[in-house]
């Protein structure tokens, strides 16, 4: 079983725009766009996981705090799509996130993201409780997404202890400090999110150079791989065994959705370490799987054999030192 | 068709230890009528309901007169909330709580929600494991 924690679930929404305003800025009238299509998913990194694997038939349960009528509708879509659910419920109501997506522009999303709701220490310890008797049943953990107003910096590192303590494989998908705190605990695997900055800690990773010199300096604080976007189509991984460059050879004008693409990979890497395929092989079947996603409206490509087509595009190659 | 097919893997629950008080605002929060009640390993060891937590509250003789027009006002049973509110969820939960298997069938378990008046079942594996649960609407989605 893959557990994955969403510290910070969504509703997410997608609008379809044939064009934007000229500018934001308010006008006396106000601004009133419409939208020609328009989607919604329960959503927050952990959560799209969750989804993905289930929808490739394998065992797994989201974890994190639902609140509010928004709760109820992300548990009912978590619930239709196969994911086995356990939240702990608390006052108010979950975010909803917004994307505002202009047709021929796919690839640049505009993000509208809400805070959450304020996560109270009793909901915190009733969480532990529940995450520590999930534990014993799990593979992999998965630790992903942002925290919730409430936690605690560490609150991720605390949860990578445990499952450290009890032999279960970590996963963590987050960025900035929460991420950097979860190294000593050792996750056997670290992606970081560079949608806010291009940073890993006080590391740029702009270039690639960047890149190998942050994931290198990852791997000797006791990570096992790291695998870090290098553009919208490039990752590269970094473990102590070596340096792989992917690159996914697929022209911007394909996408048609971009939210939800990085999760598929990370979705995708776990399909294909479960199934026995070795660290490279699960970073293919992973980025195929981000690659299928970001080509459909919906926020994810779960047709097996789209993704299995799309590993052809997906090129390896070892990076020289 | 299997309960496995239709089950809602829905494992919202409560510890036996949860304070009533904590009970009462999840099954607010959450929205269900009823929740199962687990053990450290997860097993399912009792239901506890919005009726079981309302017997709980009001006299034992209302249960026999069945009408609550004998009550002067609810004062009485917020005082006696009051002095249970920090008790744990075992001491009102219910028991002798009825399981089915995601193997068993449907008309099986609409048989037990039948003859037994539930609203809702959870469903267990072999080692009595919370899996999820099931609801009357979710039979009845289901025909």
């Amino acid at each position: 079983m893959i557990l994955t924690v969403t510290p910070n679930p969504a509703l997410d929404k997608f609008y379809w725009l044939e064009k934007l305003p000229e500018t934001l800025l308010p006008t006396e009238e106000g601004l009133l766009i419409r939208a020609q299509k328009s989607l919604v998913s329960a959503g927050g990194k952990g959560i799209n996981v969750s989804v993905f694997l289930a929808a490739h038939g394998l065992e797994t349960v989201a974890m994190g705090f639902l609140a509010g009528h928004t709760g109820q509708i992300i548990l009912r879509d978590l619930l239709a799509r196969g994911v086995s659910a356990n939240f702990v419920w608390i006052e108010g109501e979950n975010r909803t996130n917004v994307a505002l997506i202009l047709r021929g522009r796919e690839y640049h999303p505009i993000h509208i993201h809400d805070e959450g709701p304020t996560i109270p220490q009793d909901a915190v310890e009733m969480f532990l409780r529940k995450y520590e008797r999930m534990l014993r049943y799990a593979e992999y953990v998965v630790l992903a997404g942002y925290l919730a107003p409430g936690l605690s910096p560490d609150f991720f590192r605390e949860l990578a202890k445990q499952a450290r303590a009890r032999g279960v494989k970590v996963v963590v998908h987050t960025g900035g400090e929460v991420l950097v705190r979860t190294f000593p605990e050792r996750p056997f695997l670290v992606k970081p999110d560079v949608r806010e900055a291009l940073s890993l800690g006080d590391l740029p990773l702009t270039t690639k150079e960047e890149i190998l010199v942050a994931g290198r300096r990852v791997i000797q604080e006791g990570v096992e791989a790291c695998l870090i976007s290098h553009h919208l189509t490039g990752d590269i991984l970094i473990s102590a065994e070596g340096v792989w460059e992917f690159e996914a050879r697929v022209p911007l004008s394909a996408f048609r959705n971009l939210v939800g693409a990085d999760d598929a990979l990370v979705g995708g890497i776990l399909v294909g370490l479960v199934q026995g395929k070795d660290l490279i092989e699960s970073v293919r079947y992973g980025m195929a799987a981000a690659v299928a996603s970001a080509e459909v409206e919906e926020k994810f490509c779960l047709d097996q054999e789209r993704i299995l087509a799309e590993m052809a595009r997906v090129e390896v190659r070892p990076s020289k030192p | 068709m299997k309960v496995r097919e239709f089950l809602r893997r829905d494992l919202t629950s409560v510890d036996r230890d949860t304070p009533l008080v904590q009970v009462i605002r999840l099954l607010e929060q959450s929205g269900h009528a009823s929740l199962p009640v687990v053990d450290e390993e997860g097993r399912v060891v009792g239901v506890i309901s919005e009726r079981d937590i309302i017997r709980a509250l009001v006299p034992g003789y209302m249960d026999l007169l069945r009408s609550a027009s004998f009550l002067p006002s609810l004062n009485q049973m917020a005082r006696r909330l009051e002095e249970i509110a920090h008790l744990p969820a075992e001491q009102f939960m219910a028991k002798d709580v009825v399981t089915c298997k995601p193997e068993d069938t449907d008309l099986y378990v609409a048989d037990l929600m039948l003859r037994r008046g539930l609203k809702q079942i959870p469903v267990v594996d072999a080692q009595g494991r919370l899996i999820g649960v099931v609801r009357r609407i979710d039979l009845l989605s289901h025909l």
